[in-house]
């Protein structure tokens, strides 16, 4: 297994990175960039020659998600105080008093809330997917869904919440259901947009388990419309991406639709 | 020449009180309120650069294009989000106070309130249920929302919260009973920490009649409370 990951993944370094429309589909050609470390704290887990830097597509959609920046716990020990100073400032910007009893600690554990927030980008799906994947001779249609989500607006830094419906089908080879759950985790742990969430779970699976088709779809509430702007409480985003034969199939599509709403 | 102006601007003053009393002059009552604004916008560029150095320091990288303006968006929100420091009640209930003879209880219910949990600056969200009885005077219905709205636009803890609501009411409208009982959900529970999605916290505060009166507390809550 180890072995065809290997080869899976030089395999997509020698090719070019073409179009976004051929990487969405393009899975069945090994056409999927993997995202690669783009900073030079890359763990040892990386392959070499790792970095995709050298070829960076034309659309900007797509250069955050490829990139996987990594932090490490010694990172979010060194940055603390600068957080906690950052927040003092905030405090104090916003007309409190930072030296209130409720507030005295208020900074530091806004910082670590932040962090904990964040902490996807500590974490790489290799590390939490590499024992779980077996060979299995099932060919139907797998979902997990209602996995709760939380996640950070990356335009206000203000919450947003729901749930991710994940489909796949898979070709002989399955992975451990909580995996799913935990490749959600990784990815929603971060500031976010709603439709690249989608995208980036949708191709890790695709990534590690070259399924016939993945669907995923994420309904959830941003806070930043709710509790501010417009200030719609009931409103909630609906947004899907649809791999292989979801995509290609509509009578797949249309199974697994309705096997989440049920 | 200048104390010359000076005196003729006092007298002036003094016929008109509704001028601005704080300066002598009335070209410094401009002057404060740009100065008011510039310290505003001031504040405001020091919660941005904040956040531009929380960006950084999480790992993020504050060039890319989702994130150019993301420290400017946070401090307004932020500061959106505490805009209730600003509010007082005085300014909203002033008008909307009716002489009427009305002695039952009056309850508005499931008022949505959004703030921000001062120990996490992290949100949480959920619902008042305010009651009160009149004596004499009734308030416009709204501003008891608007008196929620005043005092979760802050950094709060829900205890807190719920006594300010009922205090606030209960001094300006003077009734033989408020009751204020908030349900929430607390992010920094649900989202870090133990992680209970399901966890709702419900705090009361019942003053006059409904603390004393086990019968009027008990209708209260079950015309409230009832799911």
């Amino acid at each position: 297994m180890e072995h065809s990951k290997q080869t899976q993944y030089s395999s997509n370094e020698k090719k070019d990175s073409g179009d976004s429309g051929s990487v969405l589909n393009g899975h069945f050609d090994g056409m999927v960039k993997r995202p690669a470390g783009g900073t030079g704290r890359a763990a040892a887990a990386q392959p070499p020659g790792a970095e995709s830097s050298s070829h960076r597509p034309a659309a900007s959609v797509m250069e955050s998600w490829r990139e996987e920046r990594t932090r490490s716990v010694e990172d979010n020990e060194m940055s603390l105080p600068s957080l906690a100073a950052a927040y003092t400032t905030i405090l104090r910007g916003l007309g409190e008093d930072p030296q209130r009893q409720g507030l005295l600690k208020t900074p530091w554990r806004a910082a670590t809330a932040m962090q904990f927030f964040t902490k996807g980008y500590q974490e790489k799906i290799i590390d939490v997917l590499n024992d779980a994947i077996f060979d299995e001779d099932h060919d139907e249609m797998v979902i997990v869904k209602d996995i709760d989500m939380f996640s950070m607006c990356e335009h206000h830094l203000v919450p947003i919440f729901g749930r991710v419906h994940i489909g796949y089908l898979p070709n002989k080879r399955v992975l451990g259901l909580s995996k799913l759950a935990r490749i959600v985790e990784i990815y929603s742990r971060r500031l976010q947009v709603q439709e690249r969430l989608t995208k980036q779970i949708a191709v890790a699976i695709t990534e590690a388990l070259q399924p016939t088709g993945v669907g995923v779809v994420i309904e959830a509430t941003h806070m930043c419309m709710v509790m501010r702007g417009v200030q719609k409480m009931n409103s909630k985003t609906v947004t899907s991406t649809m791999l292989g034969v979801f995509r290609e199939d509509p009578k797949t599509r249309d199974e697994f639709l309705t096997l989440i709403r049920s | 020449m200048e104390n010359h102006q000076a005196s003729e601007l006092i007298g002036v003053v003094a016929e008109h009180p509704n001028m601005c009393v704080k300066s002598k002059h009335s070209v410094l009552c401009r002057e404060e309120k740009d100065s008011k604004d510039a310290a505003n916008a001031d504040k405001q560029s020091h919660i941005e650069k904040s956040y531009t150095t929380i960006l950084s320091e999480l790992g993020e990288d504050v060039n890319r294009e989702g994130l150019l303006r993301t420290p400017l968006r946070a401090a307004k929100a932020m500061q959106f989000f505490t805009k209730g420091y600003k509010e007082t009640t005085q300014d909203i209930l002033n008008d909307a106070i009716f002489d009427e003879n009305h002695e039952g209880m009056v309850i508005v219910k499931d008022i949505e309130l959004f703030s921000l949990c001062e120990h996490h600056l992290v949100p949480f969200f959920g619902k008042a249920h305010i009651a009160y009885f009149p004596i004499k005077k009734v308030v416009g219905l709204s501003k008891l929302a608007r008196i929620v709205e005043i005092y979760c636009r802050r950094l709060q803890v829900q205890e807190r919260l719920t006594k300010q609501i009922a205090s606030a009411i209960s001094e300006a409208l003077e009734p033989a009973g408020v009751a204020v009982v908030i349900e929430a959900v607390h992010m920094c529970m649900v989202m870090r920490g133990v992680q209970k999605i399901n966890a709702s916290t419900v705090t009361s505060a019942m003053l006059g009649r409904f603390h004393d009166d086990p019968k009027t507390r008990k209708e209260f809550l079950g015309l409230t409370m009832r799911k």
